[in-house]
């Protein structure tokens, strides 16, 4: 038995693995490309099924990038109401794609805007979805999605399903998944879709970009290999500098604890952990971080981590793959030196 | 003017949490639940738009009754009223259930009501979908990560900031519409015990007897989804080496473990 207000529907009519193609008005994000390569991995267990991509406002140049990253068919969605952003409308009119072309799986990007239409399209749909999903795969006894995320501050895994529902829905954050590869080959069909709009009850009156204060010019958090992260312990915005500097020569970013960001020496994007970003580098450096369970959260998958601490006790200097316990002022000079020293050619 | 909030009593992350063997979903019964931390900014925001526009604010809540304190100290913040939707059939709800709730207590008890506020996520689900969901059953535009509004006749003007793109947008929606509040934006006040006193009286619990909603479209058999496993999450075991003593022979022990690792490539 289910809920009578969701209209019965025949499993079997549902094909395919589609994504939402989410652009900034001149290309694809990334996050639309690594969704595209997911979904080319769950299509090939179901039995070769069909990759498709949803595309509002966007141009055939981006479907085509879509199609050589994994798609088999892009649906272009050409309203000339929907030119500029609203969620409320582009929601309904991605549910109408979706609803139209009935995939079994549909997968959106966790970024801002996505978290914001995931859940109207899947209601819209009456379906279910799943939000920040670290993994997909594949139930193989019954063929449903298996959608894996972290819960309860990350301290829990769960894996959930959408047994009687499709299609089934996840959204899946920034960096998560690999980027396929480029493959100017591959060919596929663009389709072009007037779709109809409801009454326009949104009106986009303007966007400004924020000039926020950042400590450097270096890429975000979430996309390097190498993190140097810095907390109270460097007693200053100044200790900041010295861990740019570090950062510039590993070739990667800086990052902050909680309580680097709310002393005022780092913005809010760089922080790290439960209530900032979640990281997997190669390599992540805390600086002065004592690696409270909150910020430990968002760094635990990390490939190697170091700690520079005074404190021997520090809980993170136990949660690391190596340890200097000192002063960092004096540490990170010679951790400069020997790096360079050890990159030199010899 | 009326203002709903949405709060959730949540668990504390603080809290040993029990998972029911037989759902995969938290246990929430006899476990002490405090408002969703990042609710407290949309509650902020309700109040501020009542102390300009006039009219009040009701916050509405679905929980077990382990959840009346969190709305009493919603209603010491100065909330004029709250809602609980209690019944044990809504246990284990997904978020499409536990929207579907929501949205049908609004219709009943607040149909008047002239925009819906919620907080940007919750700290035990961090789904962000609630929100949205519950727009989508009363099928009224929304906007996110909203930081200022301005309620100009039967339209409202909302500011809102998209950290992922560092960029401030403008929109006017026509309401009834809700938001979600971007998550720190705000500055909660302080709850007044005086206001506190007789809290107990201005919190309505509903049941679902009186929402008389279809038992197959609530608590878990509403929920399309549902949890087929729970583990603890495991992370990787660390190598713990750790180098005390004179720094420039750690400095140099950690650099030669870093080219051994392959981690300093040129
Ligand atoms: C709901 C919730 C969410 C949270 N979310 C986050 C989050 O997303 N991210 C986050 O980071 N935190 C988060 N926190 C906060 C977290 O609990 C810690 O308070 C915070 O991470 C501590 O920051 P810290 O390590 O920089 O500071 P501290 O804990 O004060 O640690 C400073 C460290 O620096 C060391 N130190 C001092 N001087 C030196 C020196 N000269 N050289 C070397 N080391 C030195 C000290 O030994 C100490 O270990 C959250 C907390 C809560 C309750
Ligand atoms: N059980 C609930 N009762 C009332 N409001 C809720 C409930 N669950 C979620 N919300 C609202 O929806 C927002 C997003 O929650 P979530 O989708 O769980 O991240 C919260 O900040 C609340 O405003």
């Amino acid at each position: 038995m289910t809920c009578k207000l969701w209209p019965q529907i025949n499993k079997e009519e549902y094909k395919g693995v589609w994504v939402y193609l989410e652009h900034d008005g001149a290309r694809l994000k990334d996050v639309a490309l690594e969704l595209l390569g997911k979904a080319r991995d769950l299509a090939a267990k179901r039995g070769n099924a069909q990759v498709g991509g949803v595309l509002v406002a966007g141009s055939d140049e981006m479907a085509q990038e879509a199609i050589y990253h994994g798609a088999d068919k892009v649906v272009v969605v050409v309203n000339p109401e929907l030119k500029v952003y609203t969620p409320y409308e582009y929601a309904n009119a991605v549910a109408k794609v979706v609803a139209k072309y009935r995939p079994e799986i549909f997968l959106i990007g966790a970024t801002k805007r996505g978290r914001e239409l995931a859940a109207f399209i899947a209601n819209t749909l009456t379906t279910g979805i799943t939000a920040d999903c670290t993994a997909l795969e594949i139930d193989p006894k019954t063929g449903d999605l298996m959608q894996i995320r972290p819960t309860f501050g990350g301290t829990q895994m769960a894996t959930i399903k959408t047994p009687h529902r499709r299609p089934q829905m996840a959204s899946v954050r920034p960096g998560v998944f690999p980027k396929p590869p480029r493959d100017v080959n591959r060919k596929g069909e663009i389709v072009h879709e007037a779709v109809e709009l409801n009454a326009r009850r949104t009106t986009f009156l303007g966007a400004e970009k924020r000039i926020e204060h950042d400590i450097a010019d270096l890429p975000p958090v979430e996309s390097s290999d190498v993190v140097v992260a810095g907390g109270r312990g460097l007693g200053s915005a100044e200790g900041f500098k010295w861990l740019v500097e570090l950062a510039k020569l590993l070739n990667g970013t800086v990052a902050a604890s909680l309580m680097a960001v709310r002393a005022g020496w780092a913005p809010h994007t760089r922080q790290v952990g439960q209530t900032g970003k979640t990281i997997r580098p190669k390599l992540y450096i805390a600086v002065g971080i004592s690696g409270a369970v909150q910020h430990m959260m968002g760094i635990q998958e990390s490939k190697h981590i170091i700690a520079i601490n005074s404190d021997p006790n520090a809980p993170i200097v136990q949660n690391s793959d190596y340890a200097i316990v000192g002063d960092y002022k004096q540490i990170i000079p010679l951790l400069i030196e020997e790096i360079k020293r050890a990159k030199a050619p010899q | 003017m009326k203002f709903v909030v949405l709060t959730k009593a949540a668990v504390p992350l603080s809290t040993a949490i029990r998972i029911d063997p037989k759902t995969g979903t938290l246990v929430r019964e006899g476990v002490p639940l405090s408002t969703n931390q990042w609710d407290r900014d949309a509650v902020e925001f309700a109040l501020k738009l009542r102390d300009k526009y006039g009219g009040e604010v009701i916050a509405i809540s679905m929980a077990p009754p382990s959840g009346i304190p969190a709305l009493e100290s919603l209603i010491g913040m100065g909330v004029d009223r709250a809602i609980l939707a209690t019944d044990r059939v809504f246990a284990g709800a997904d978020t499409w259930a536990t929207s579907f709730v929501l949205a049908k207590t609004i219709e009943k008890y607040v149909p008047d009501y002239t925009l819906i506020l919620a907080g940007e996520e919750t700290i035990d689900s961090t789904t962000a979908h609630v929100g949205a969901q519950v727009a989508s059953h009363l099928n009224i535009p929304y906007v996110y990560y909203v930081y200022d509004a301005e309620i100009q006749g039967n339209k409202v003007r909302v500011r809102r900031f998209l950290e992922d793109e560092g960029v401030d947008e403008f929109y006017e929606m026509d309401l009834p519409a809700l938001v979600s509040v971007a998550k720190g934006t705000q500055m909660p006040r302080e709850i007044s015990l005086s206001r506190k006193l007789n809290a107990r009286e201005k919190i309505m619990q509903v049941t679902n007897k009186e929402l008389e909603l279809d038992a197959e479209c609530v608590g878990l058999k509403g929920s399309p989804t549902f949890v087929a496993a729970q583990t603890g999450a495991t992370f990787p075991p660390r190598k713990r080496r750790i180098f005390q003593g004179d720094p420039r022979e750690a400095v140099r022990a950690l650099v030669e473990e870093l080219k051994k690792e392959g981690l300093l490539q040129p």
